[in-house]
């Protein structure tokens, strides 16, 4: 190839190239503005189905328990042994008809994985996830959520799907 | 005062040794490369250049060794699955996904035809997260920062995806021993379609910036060749065995799940530089994008996605080995059982340990200049490879 085929050829290439990226002036940003808003997810959280044997698609945040439900058996823990050992069975102060040992899970989010195992070995409906992910804290003791803080239920309000037109593709 | 003279004369004296020491062979110099460079990974290899040649090179991995092969001795197969996949969370679906289907094999379970798709579609979504982010920073390496920029944002596509399906963004824990972890959500075909169907439009794009862009193509055009004898006789594998006009896919060669039922071609390119190493990644994106419409195609409407296990299943004692095309070629497990609830062996075969050996071939008499190029166009992830 001589040298002037060459050149043209390079700068062809080049202009091609800017011709390319400057379209993506007039475009919508892809970018989500996090803090202000929040993207919006599937149901309620992940959840398991113990008489079929399978999981319902939901996003795996923090869980959330169900005093009315945990029998104390201890099956999350002893799942999260071999995993993380984020889980420890904590004795509580109210008394369920259910719960004879008056125990319950207690979740250190400093070493919780999120992978949702827990959840599939609880046999009572007693332990889902819920949408909540922020779980920022400034002390390590802030992470571990005792079972009365993981009784309650998580106000989430995202509302921003990933919209794709003839322009391109937003959040919005 | 006389302290201070004290300090500068101790400094002139070292700095005379530093000197004599490196003038002792003053034609080569010594280089190396990471562990904390930011472009080399967790990974160092030591290069010795004769002015702008490289002489030597010498791969030093191991910096990121966990011992997950050990750890997998003391759990139960499903207990496994969340740690298995952290060598490389980019590609979590396909690391485990040879874990499974191995572990099936070991423990005679068969998987409902539909968890089959869902698993298939999944991997292809995984496949395609990893090789956007390997884009971008092979991008990044060339000071193309618009390569790096693009990648990462079209990932967000398959992560919203992957996120739907499985609840997480990078290590989705979903493949498990007899299926996967849950069903697809409501309205999930229609989302996938439309942005899959988006991003194939995006990638015509990326070849106009990047892959037809002559300052990309001046370095790497005839860099780092790897010829068809090399790349058997070294033993690399996926995409870098494909870029050296080797067809060769373990989708298409050893077809697992539902693969055979899928129509593909296998990508492959003659050039055997590190253009090949970098565009065949690039034609597997598109391939791949066919292959999930076909899959979603396919599925059945209904039906279970799991077989139902108990949480410590036992098996009968023997052994087995199966692998899966992942982004970086064929990863393999083999398992061995002695009939308790926890393997007896677990040992991990990853394409990135085998690519790594045609570093020091493709090296040794490059310009150090184009080895950015040549490293990253090998598809190697250290964590993976030292597992």
């Amino acid at each position: 190839m001589n040298s002037t085929t060459g050149f043209t050829k390079s700068a062809s290439g080049i202009i091609k190239a800017i011709e390319s990226g400057s379209k993506h002036l007039l475009i919508r940003r892809f970018t989500l503005f996090y803090p202000q808003k929040k993207l919006k997810f599937v149901g309620d959280g992940y959840q398991f189905d113990p008489q079929k044997g399978v999981g319902i698609a939901g996003t795996r945040g923090r869980h959330i328990l169900f005093h009315e439900k945990c029998t104390g058996c201890q099956l999350c823990a002893i799942t999260c042994e071999g995993i993380a050992e984020a889980i420890e069975m904590v004795k509580i102060t109210e008394s369920w008809k259910q719960n004879k040992k008056s125990i319950m899970p207690q979740i250190d989010y400093g070493k919780c994985v999120f992978c949702g195992l827990c959840v599939d070995a609880c046999p009572f409906y007693a332990l889902y996830m819920t949408n909540d992910y922020e779980l920022a804290a400034f002390t390590k003791t802030h992470l571990i959520y005792t079972p009365a803080q993981l009784a309650v239920k998580p106000q989430y309000d995202g509302t921003v799907e990933i919209k794709i037109d003839d322009r391109g593709a937003y959040h919005g | 005062m006389e302290n201070f003279d004290y300090k500068i004369n101790d400094t002139q004296k070292l700095g005379l040794e530093i000197i004599k020491e490196a003038s002792f062979d003053d034609r080569l110099m010594t280089l190396s490369v990471g562990p904390q460079h930011p472009g080399s990974g967790h990974f160092r290899f030591v290069i010795k250049i004769d002015g702008d040649y490289i002489v030597f090179c010498d791969p030093d991995p191991g910096y990121v060794h966990r011992g997950e092969e050990k750890m997998a001795e003391y759990r139960t197969y499903i207990q496994n699955i969340p740690h298995l996949e952290r060598p490389v969370i980019h590609d979590s679906t396909n690391i485990t996904y040879s874990y499974s289907l191995a572990v099936e094999e070991l423990l005679g379970i068969a998987v409902p035809r539909r968890g089959q798709f869902i698993r298939a579609i999944a991997s292809e979504f995984n496949r395609q997260i990893y090789t956007l982010y390997w884009l971008a920073i092979y991008g990044i390496f060339l000071g193309h920062s618009t390569m790096f920029m693009w990648p990462a944002g079209d990932r967000e596509l398959f992560i919203d995806l992957m996120e739907a399906l499985t609840g997480a963004r990078v290590t989705h824990a979903f493949n498990i021993p007899g299926g996967v972890r849950n069903d697809i959500p409501n309205g999930f075909k229609e989302r996938c379609l439309r942005q899959v169907s988006y991003f194939e439009k995006r990638l015509n794009e990326y070849e106009d910036i990047f892959y037809n862009n002559p300052l990309f193509r001046q370095r790497t055009e005839k860099v780092g060749i790897l010829t068809k004898e090399d790349a058997i006789k070294l033993g690399v594998t996926g995409s870098v065995l494909r870029a050296s006009g080797i067809p060769y896919d373990i989708r298409k060669v050893e077809p697992y799940d539902v693969y055979d039922e899928i129509d593909f071609k296998v990508q492959y390119l003659k050039t055997c530089d590190s253009f090949a190493r970098s565009y065949v990644p690039f034609l597997d994106m598109k391939e791949s994008c066919y292959i999930i419409k076909q899959l979603l195609d396919k599925m059945p409407e209904s039906g279970d996605v799991r077989t139902k296990l108990q949480s410590n299943v036992k098996g009968q004692s023997g052994e087995s080995y199966k692998r899966v095309e992942s982004g970086r070629g064929a990863l393999g497990y083999y398992v061995v059982s002695d009939g308790s609830p926890k393997p007896y062996r677990v040992k991990i075969s990853v394409g990135s340990f085998r690519n790594i050996l045609a570093l020091p071939h493709l090296l040794v008499g490059s310009k150090l200049g184009d080895m950015p190029a040549i490293y990253w166009s090998l598809n190697y992830w250290p964590v993976e490879a030292d597992r």
